[in-house]
């Protein structure tokens, strides 16, 4: 390489660098920094070289190899120039199309980037919501340059800085310049740049000697990004290196980059070479009469020595423990000379400010925040990998717009920024624009600027655990309260996951926490809280919870969940120990199980909404969750439910409960009361026992049959049955306890509709869904007739819709929603069965007037929407489009937005026997179900607006054990219990060798023709071979718990379904 | 000259002076662990913390390491001083309840409880040893290693230090350890205070990690003489 001899020489060098033609013929990038190696980059080149060599294609494409792009979520994949077509998760097999596609000046239509299956996909990368909504002003180089060709980086703008702060031959006015652009530390703490560089120019102490040292020693769990610089572009650091030097009057730079970064070190030896051999770096440089050298320090890994005068004990040979400030580096560093140590994205920046000018660049950001700020984007993440955005961002835009939200079904929950020492900042806070100064305030840091999406399944006490766990490794263990503190705060963590904890243990951590806070010497200590801090402000709650209810509601803490598909049950279904008992062929005791805590296990086999396959860790390993309800179904509909006998605890007693509502909350306490021995009388105002699950559920999803032979099984000489009473009219609560009943469990369920608030709504023909419904069910009418429109996009809706279809007078059967599909708040299997018989779904409409003549209902007016800003719960809000109303003729018109309580039947003569919320729901005490009057309780949609069967039979259970303790005068409260898994069930054993795990299986259908008309059940039960085969594949979370631990069994189980159905 | 205030007094020290020099000499007193007359200050034990700023920007520090500056006002026993330095000695007598020293220093400042999980451990870190075998005997036999939780006080590679000249002078100056320092004599203990207390290293399990750096070991015949004593009682 020709050593330039002067910053003329250089510019003319440079000039002919970028005049020279640019070449024509497309260019592949394959992204390989670390993170593109992990993810089999290095195979994607050598088959590209290969392919370009075996086909002698050398001089009609090239390629090209940088460091990360930041996308890596879509790695490996191939940028093509000059059309940008973005090829993602390339496998190696690809390369062949890629490669003649681009030849022939065409794109692979199937490789390129979509969002998900429902989206198209874009052809430029620069149309990709990703890349769209970010700033690249320093990653965007990452994409141009090959981290080993210094020509590559001088092409693109490379040491235009260097040459013209060389000009300008004055450090001040680089100082200046750095000052005026409002250039803050990306490290974390954002002291401005410009200041600390005058502070180290100023400083006289150390006999003119001084150092420059870039922290490249990122050790943040999740953050990345400076070592993607360092690989992707390391001149730009080197070059931000070199000008502080100048700038400050240093004449050696240190470059303090960790160990562990293999690829950034040897990027960065190379450039450093490259720069050498090219006069731009050592002695004399580009003939400046200034010499200025850089060195390489391997850190050893210890994430204090990132904190500045820990780092200088490491390069001094010492140990790297902090030293007490002040003296500041600036004046007392590096061998006791002036220091000035700047992280490697903030001297990234300073070659930007210098060329662009300070003014330039302090139009991007927001005042006091200038300039971009990259992001690793990790976590519970659609889009994970490097985001480069301007100051003043908000987090919302960061995690939504360009991460894509939340990766499964779980809501986004808390972002944590800042690494271990930062905080978490909740889902509500998302608004905040990020800054170091809102960070701060909001009880997070900058730090680096890794940023870790939570959601619904992560714990934050797990969370603050973690962390803790590692900050007490990685305290240098100098100062006491660091040192001590951080093993206290974990120990209390510790006993808190564990379901140990007190709430004195909790004060005392928040003590402890703001004392070590308070007390130590480094960043690293005076952080070291945060995480607890943070976590303690906004999740309070979920402390509280695991301390007293003994409950992790995130599903994580191991000793508080057991096996996670029964802590996910609201009635503690052991669903590992039925699916056990399937796998091993023995589906009684698989009935016994689960008949223990269910009263109804038929309906729940056909209607649960099974949170237990949500949180199945099956599931969140990448496959299925195992079909548990399927499963439930195949047991109800295989076993003999006589061979339960129901346990019956205590004697017959005197005292008379009676249960207002035989829904499913009314029955399952009714049943619970009468097995204690309490003679129960259930009012009903139907003529039948049911509630909802009769008058709403279509006999389509649970037959009738079904329903009647399981209510008539709980029924015994203890519970009386009083049909066609109503409360308020022929009862009162008041009246109930004149007539000597002790106690009283309000089930009235939520049955009155929310109105639409439009005029006509009263007219002919428009029904709200549960008066559709009840009239079909409970008495045989058909409502709907000719054209059909079903406003509402939940389960009730979806019924309503679907029972319209199967009604004699019926043509079609329109569904309106507001929002988008994959917001619908229906099951989705309901959905794709809806679309399966042809209801047509119209989607992002919003009724606005309701049609009529001579009063009855002819069409309905409405408006199309289109996605607006993002709301708190990250979806997005729908907003009319003016002049887009269209009208749907219908001549049957049913409204299915929403159910509340009737409570005007809790207030007879006006006054209401029982305080409401402002809800309109029942106030109950959320531990013990009791009403504002003594001895009534309450539980179901009563009190929680419209639910599922399953939580309303929870609650039903709750109301009878608070009926018991109150009957007998005990406490009602009770601290609450962790239910792990006690019975020991043998895991099942194959000898067969093929271990390959079978994919889930879903329960056959009847056909569409069969459905239409017909009320017969949809969904079928699932064939003994393929029940095996689908509990097989449970993971048995439960052994943790039940497996016996006296011998080291060394048997290799193998879970391997015998047969594999076809 | 500096001239500061402490405490709400205007007071003058010499440019150099440490805050808990200036406290000490205008008769405020604070309490610390690592620090003593002759050694380097470290702040380890952040014992000696005092506030110093006002409003937002006021903050704690260690007064051994932070010199006097100029128009500096500094409060020895704030609120908030006095509620980390208790929280500091609770943390200190829930891991080294055996120590006289610390035991001392509870009842001093009204700690009458601690409720963290009860420790036995034989060090606090103050590292007043490393100090006194590199500075005062110019040895630099024994030193710290690891980091956070794994941190100790040892010589390289546990070997016997050739540096090492049985000067004693770490034990001398540990404020944890104070009966093993002192032969198997109470009579000649540094401070007899604790004599009524079982020695550390007879109740091994509770201390297992043993941090005498002296060869032999004189922990042994503490042992023998406890073992003794004990004859002598039953016999």
């Amino acid at each position: 390489m020709h050593r330039l001899s002067s910053v003329e020489e250089f510019l003319s060098f440079q000039k002919q660098i970028t005049d020279s033609p640019r070449t024509t013929k497309p260019t592949l990038v394959v992204s390989a920094g670390t993170c593109g190696q992990a993810s089999g980059a290095s195979g994607i080149i050598r088959i590209i070289k290969r392919f370009l060599i075996e086909h002698n294609l050398q001089e009609q494409i090239s390629l090209r190899i940088t460091g990360c792009q930041g996308f890596c979520e879509m790695e490996p994949f191939i940028l093509v120039e000059p059309g940008k077509h973005f090829y993602t998760k390339i496998e190696m097999k690809d390369v062949p199309r890629v490669i003649e596609a681009t030849l022939s000046g065409k794109v692979v239509e199937d490789l390129l980037y979509r969002e998900s299956e429902h989206h198209t996909s874009h052809i430029n990368q620069d149309d990709i919501p990703f890349f769209k909504k970010q700033k690249r002003i320093i990653l965007g180089k990452n994409d141009l340059i090959d981290p080993i060709r210094i020509f590559d980086y001088i092409k693109h703008g490379g040491y235009l800085a260097l040459a013209k702060a060389l000009m300008t031959g004055n450090p001040e006015w680089i100082i200046e310049e750095i000052q005026r652009s409002g250039l803050r530390g990306r490290g974390g703490a954002g002291f401005p740049t410009g200041k600390k560089w005058e502070l180290a120019r100023a400083a006289k102490n150390g006999k003119g000697q001084k150092y420059i040292i870039c922290n490249a020693d990122e050790g943040d769990p999740g953050a990345y990004m400076d070592r993607s610089l360092l690989e992707g572009n390391p001149h730009a650091v080197l070059e931000g290196l070199i000008i502080g030097g100048i700038a400050i009057g240093a004449t050696k730079g240190y470059i303090y980059a960790r160990g562990e970064y293999p690829l950034a070190i040897k990027h960065a030896l190379i450039a450093i070479r490259q720069a050498r051999e090219m006069g731009i770096l050592g002695e004399n440089l580009l003939n400046s009469d200034i010499d200025f050298d850089i060195e390489i320090v391997r850190g050893a890994g210890a994430f204090v020595c990132g904190e500045e005068t820990a780092l200088i004990a490491s390069i001094e040979g010492k140990i790297g423990e902090p030293k007490q400030r002040p003296p500041f580096p600036v004046e007392k560093g590096l061998w006791g000379r002036p220091t000035c140590i700047n992280n490697v994205e903030t001297l990234s920046n300073v070659p930007v400010i210098i060329s662009k000018g300070a003014d330039q660049y302090s139009k991007v950001g927001v005042p006091g925040n200038s300039g971009t700020k990259i992001f690793s984007l990790v976590g519970k993440i659609k889009n994970t990998g490097l985001v480069e955005v301007p100051m003043g961002t908000t987090i919302r835009e960061i995690i939504y717009d360009i991460g894509g939200g939340s990766v499964g079904n779980a809501p986004i929950k808390a972002v944590q920024t800042g690494g271990p020492s930062g905080g978490c900042i909740p889902a509500e806070k998302f608004d905040l624009a990020i800054d170091y100064d809102t960070l701060a305030e909001a009880g997070s840091i900058m730090g680096s600027g890794g940023m870790i999406v939570m959601d619904e399944n992560s714990c934050m006490v797990d969370i603050a655990k973690y962390y803790m766990n590692f900050l007490k490794d990685e305290s240098c263990g100098k100062c006491y309260t660091c040192r001590k503190g951080t093993q206290r705060m974990f120990e209390i963590l510790e006993d808190i996951s564990q379901g140990k904890g007190t709430l004195e243990q909790l004060d005392l951590l928040e003590e402890l926490a703001h004392v070590v806070a308070d007390t130590t010497m480094c960043g690293l200590g005076q952080n070291a809280s945060n995480p607890v801090l943070s976590t303690l402000r906004y999740f309070r709650e979920e402390y509280i919870e695991h301390v007293i209810d003994k409950h992790c509601r995130a599903g994580v803490c191991k000793d508080l969940v057991g096996a996670p598909c029964q802590a996910a049950c609201p009635i503690g279904t052991e669903a590992w120990r039925y699916v056990a008992h399937i796998a091993e062929g023995e589906y009684e005791k698989a009935y016994l199980a689960i008949r223990e805590t269910n009263p109804f296990p038929s309906i729940c086999s056909r209607v649960c909404d099974h949170k237990c396959e949500e949180r199945c860790r099956l599931g969140q390993t990448g496959t299925d969750p195992v079909a548990i309800r399927a499963l439930k179904r195949f047991v109800t509909d295989n076993v003999d439910p006589a061979i339960y006998k129901p346990e019956r605890t205590g004697e017959k007693k005197s005292d008379k409960v009676a249960i207002i509502g035989a829904g499913p909350a009314g029955l399952t306490a009714a049943h619970n009361l009468s097995l204690k021995g309490y003679p129960v009388t259930v009012f009903e105002t139907d003529s039948k026992p049911g509630g909802m699950m009769f008058s709403c559920i279509p006999a389509y999803r649970l037959p009738r049959e079904v329903l009647e032979k399981e209510i008539d099984s709980i029924l015994d000489e203890n519970i009386t049955m009083q049909f066609n009473t109503v409360l308020g009219k022929d009862i009162t609560i008041d009246k109930l306890f004149k007539d000597g009943y002790k106690s009283v469990f309000v089930g009235i369920g939520a049955q009155k509709e929310r109105r639409l608030k439009l005029e006509g709504e009263e007219s002919e023909g428009v029904y709200p869904s549960i008066e559709f419904l009840k009239a079909y069910n409970v008495n045989g009418e058909q409502l709907a007739k000719g054209r059909v429109g079903v406003i509402g996009g939940g389960n009730s809706a979806l019924d309503a819709a679907r029972t319209a279809l199967r009604q004699d007078e019926v043509e079609s059967v329109n569904l309106l929603y507001r929002r988008t599909r994959e917001e619908m708040p229906a099951f989705d299997e309901e959905i794709e069965a809806a679309f399966e018989e042809k209801i047509v779904v119209e989607t992002l409409v919003t009724p606005v007037r309701i049609i009529t003549e001579n009063g009855r209902v002819r069409g309905i007016e409405c408006i199309r929407n289109k996605l607006g800003n993002l709301d708190n719960s990250g979806r997005r809000r729908p907003v009319p489009i003016p002049g887009s109303e269209f009208i749907v003729p219908v001549d049957t018109l049913i409204v299915a937005i929403s159910e509340q309580p009737d409570t005007d039947s809790i207030s007879p003569e006006g006054e209401p026997e029982l305080s409401l919320t402002e809800w309109g729901t029942l106030e109950v005490d959320k531990n013990t179900s009791s009403c504002s009057r003594p001895g009534v309780f309450a539980g179901g949609d009563v009190v929680t607006g419209p639910n599922t069967v399953i939580d309303a039979i929870a609650a039903g259970r709750k109301a009878a054990v608070m009926i018991d303790r109150y009957l007998r005068g005990e406490e009602l409260w009770q601290q609450g219990q962790a239910y792990l898994p006690k019975v020991y069930v043998e895991p099942y054993s194959s000898d067969s060798a093929d271990s390959e795990v079978s994919q889930r299986v879903e329960p056959e259908q009847v056909t569409r023709e069969q459905r239409l008309g017909s009320f017969k059940e949809v969904e079928m039960t699932l064939s003994e071979k393929s029940a095996k085969c689908e509990a097989i594949r449970c993971l048995r979370c439960d052994l943790e718990f039940t497996q016996p631990k006296t011998e080291k069994t060394e048997k290799v189980i193998v879970r391997t379904p015998e047969v594999v159905e076809q | 000259m500096i001239s500061f205030e402490l405490n709400g007094l205007q007071v003058q020290v010499e440019e150099g002076s440490t805050l808990l020099e200036a406290a000490k000499f205008f008769g405020f007193p604070i309490p610390t662990l690592c620090h003593m007359d002759g050694l380097e200050p470290y702040g380890a034990c952040r014992l000696c913390v005092v506030e110093i700023g006002e409003g937002s920007k006021a903050k704690l520090v260690t007064s051994c390491t932070y010199r006097a500056e100029e128009g500096l006002k500094v409060r020895t026993s704030s609120e908030r001083v006095v509620k980390a330095r208790k929280m500091i000695i609770e943390l200190l007598l829930a891991s080294t309840p055996q120590s006289k020293v610390i035991q001392d220093l509870a009842a001093e400042h009204h700690v009458m409880q601690q409720r963290f999980r009860q420790e036995h451990e034989d060090c606090i870190l103050c590292g007043l040893c490393v100090r006194m075998c590199k500075e005062q005997m110019v040895a630099g036999a024994i030193g710290f290693r690891g980091r956070g939780e794994n941190r100790s006080i040892g010589t390289p590679f546990d070997m016997k230090s050739e540096q090492c000249r049985l000067c004693g002078g770490c034990m001398y100056v540990c404020p944890v350890c104070t009966l093993r320092c002192t032969f198997n004599d109470p009579d000649r203990a540094v401070c007899g205070g604790c004599a009524n207390l079982a020695a550390p290293c007879v109740e091994e399990e509770k201390f297992h990690d043993l941090m005498c750096y002296m060869s032999p070991c004189v922990a042994c015949e503490i042992v023998e003489y406890e073992k003794e004593k004990q004859t002598k009682i039953e016999g």
